[in-house]
């Protein structure tokens, strides 16, 4: 579908268009325009040697993997993913991941891109949770990794928009807000301890505010290559990571404390473009 | 170790919840036997983490179950608004951090060496997919997670101030002793709502008073590379 649009890339610049809430643009152009915008913001800034990786980022190839992987009949039911439904209808992807999480009648409950993306393998491709394919969320080589990649891809450019609409999809949000700010855990840690400030470091690397939308939004742009970590990492992997680091208890996927802070992370980039995928420190 | 006044407190909340949300048994990874809507934010916060498996059942290093760790004592209760506290709330938490503090009868500098190991370490009470185990490596304090105490190491962190040559302009009177002694026990005693953890007060004990003699000779020691810039 979105082959890496490489070639895309100078006519995208001499335009230097805002993005459209609609419109796709390829990631490299998203990073650019964000970056011109942008010219004081050390996080957006940090990684000379990154920004000139994007048009080459790593992730590109999990787009061609999970593509294939989304299409292909799987699972003991034998049957493609073209049947779920992430907000839009079922297979429709163009602009899903930028609109979750959201309140599915199906279920009767807020789901995030990764709960809603293993419901369907499980409901519709008969995977359980022993399976690989469901059970191993994390690393470039996982089907989680893969979908994951090829699916957000399809959003890239398109500005951050959760429905808010649903009494439960603002209940999570404001959840999520409450959890963001709870100073808790062995060492007193809240989310804005380190996302309070700009510029601020931990160690080497500078951390993105979150009231700054147009620093957050690249900060929640997962999937993302990590440099450091030489994988592609989803917004879960990254929620996991922070609230280890924050000595707080072990984060579970697919739980309402999970759900909620994407909820409150996703509106807090509201209205500015995605970057599907970004490539991070 | 890390006591939990406010444990009480929160079920009593809890329960009161369920009960206006009409459900005996909470399980919030189902969609349709808890109102989600009926709580208040605060009480949906409390709720998700407490109630909804949201977290791996494991034992804390430092005792008590991860449930203990999440509940919230009373400091970080009146710590957690976004930006700084206003006036009243800033005076309870000092007089809190300041109930909570045990001045040694004598304070002395360690070893600047040790101090300098333990300010660079940040291993240390991280649980969940992967845990710290104290058995193989004693915790440390994180303390360059957030502060510059050499620039000629470029990998320290800004979230705190820079401490470079920290005692090369306070000397080390017993007053400077006390006071550092004091901010790395508990800051809150100067900085209410600060971002750096309790390292030492009456319900906890991240650091031991041997490391924090040798972190203060890090800091004020003459000799040690902090106050030879």
């Amino acid at each position: 579908m979105f082959k890496k649009a490489l070639l895309a890339l100078p006519v995208a610049m001499a335009v230097g268009a805002a993005a459209q809430a609609g419109e796709w643009q390829d990631p490299n152009d998203v990073l650019q325009n964000l970056l011109q915008n942008n010219p004081d913001s050390k996080y957006l800034h940090q990684s000379e040697m990154n920004i000139m990786m994007m048009p080459d980022n790593p992730a590109l190839w999990l787009v061609e993997e999970g593509e294939e992987l989304f299409y292909a009949q799987r699972g003991p039911n034998n049957v493609s993913l073209e049947g779920c439904d992430f907000g839009k209808g079922p297979g429709e992807l163009e602009g899903a991941y930028v609109e979750l999480p959201r309140y599915f009648d199906d279920v009767g409950k807020v789901m995030d891109f990764e709960m809603r993306l293993v419901h369907c393998m499980k409901e519709l491709q008969g995977f359980t949770s022993d399976d690989s394919a469901v059970g191993q969320r994390h690393g470039s080589g996982s089907d989680i990794m893969k979908l994951t990649t090829y699916i957000a891809h399809q959003s890239s450019g398109m500005a951050w928009n959760p429905p808010l609409d649903h009494p439960e999809e603002q209940a999570m949000r404001d959840a999520g807000e409450v959890l963001f700010f709870r100073r808790g855990g062995a060492m007193d840690f809240n989310c804005a301890s380190c996302h309070g400030d700009a510029g601020k470091q931990i160690r080497a690397s500078v951390l993105p505010q979150m009231r700054d939308s147009q620093e957050w939004t690249k900060a929640v742009s997962w999937p993302a290559h990590r440099a450091g970590q030489d994988n592609v990492r989803s917004q879960n992997h990254r929620i996991r990571g922070c609230v280890w680091q924050m000595r707080h208890a072990g984060i579970l996927p697919d739980t309402p404390v999970n759900t909620a802070l994407i909820s409150f992370w996703n509106d807090a980039a509201r209205g500015e473009p995605a970057i599907l995928p970004d490539l991070k420190r | 170790m890390f006591k939990k006044n406010a444990v009480a407190a929160g079920m009593a909340a809890f329960a009161s919840v369920a009960l206006a949300a009409g459900c005996a048994v909470a399980d919030g990874s189902k969609g349709s036997d808890v109102d989600i809507t009926a709580m208040s934010a605060e009480e949906l916060a409390e709720y998700f983490i407490f109630e909804t498996g949201s977290f791996r059942d494991q034992e804390m290093q430092e005792g008590g179950t991860w449930r203990d760790r999440m509940t919230q004592d009373d400091i970080q209760k009146a710590c957690s608004m976004e930006g700084n506290p206003d006036g009243e709330t800033a005076g309870r938490v000092v007089a809190m951090a300041r109930a909570s503090y045990e001045a040694p009868e004598s304070i002395e500098l360690g070893d600047w060496r040790k101090g300098a190991e333990l300010a660079d370490s940040g291993f240390g009470y991280r649980m969940g997919h992967n845990n710290d185990n104290h058995g193989q490596r004693e915790p440390g304090g994180n303390c360059y997670n957030c502060h510059v105490f050499d620039p000629r190491v470029s990998v320290q962190g800004t979230i705190g101030p820079s401490l470079v040559n920290y005692g090369a302009n306070r000397g080390t009177s017993e007053a400077v002793l006390r006071y550092v002694h004091e901010v790395i026990s508990n800051p809150h005693q100067y900085f209410p709502c600060t971002e750096m953890p309790r390292f030492n007060t009456v319900d906890r004990q991240l650091l031991t008073d041997e490391q924090i003699s040798h972190i203060m000779a890090y800091l004020l020691d003459p000799e040690s590379p902090v106050n030879n810039q």
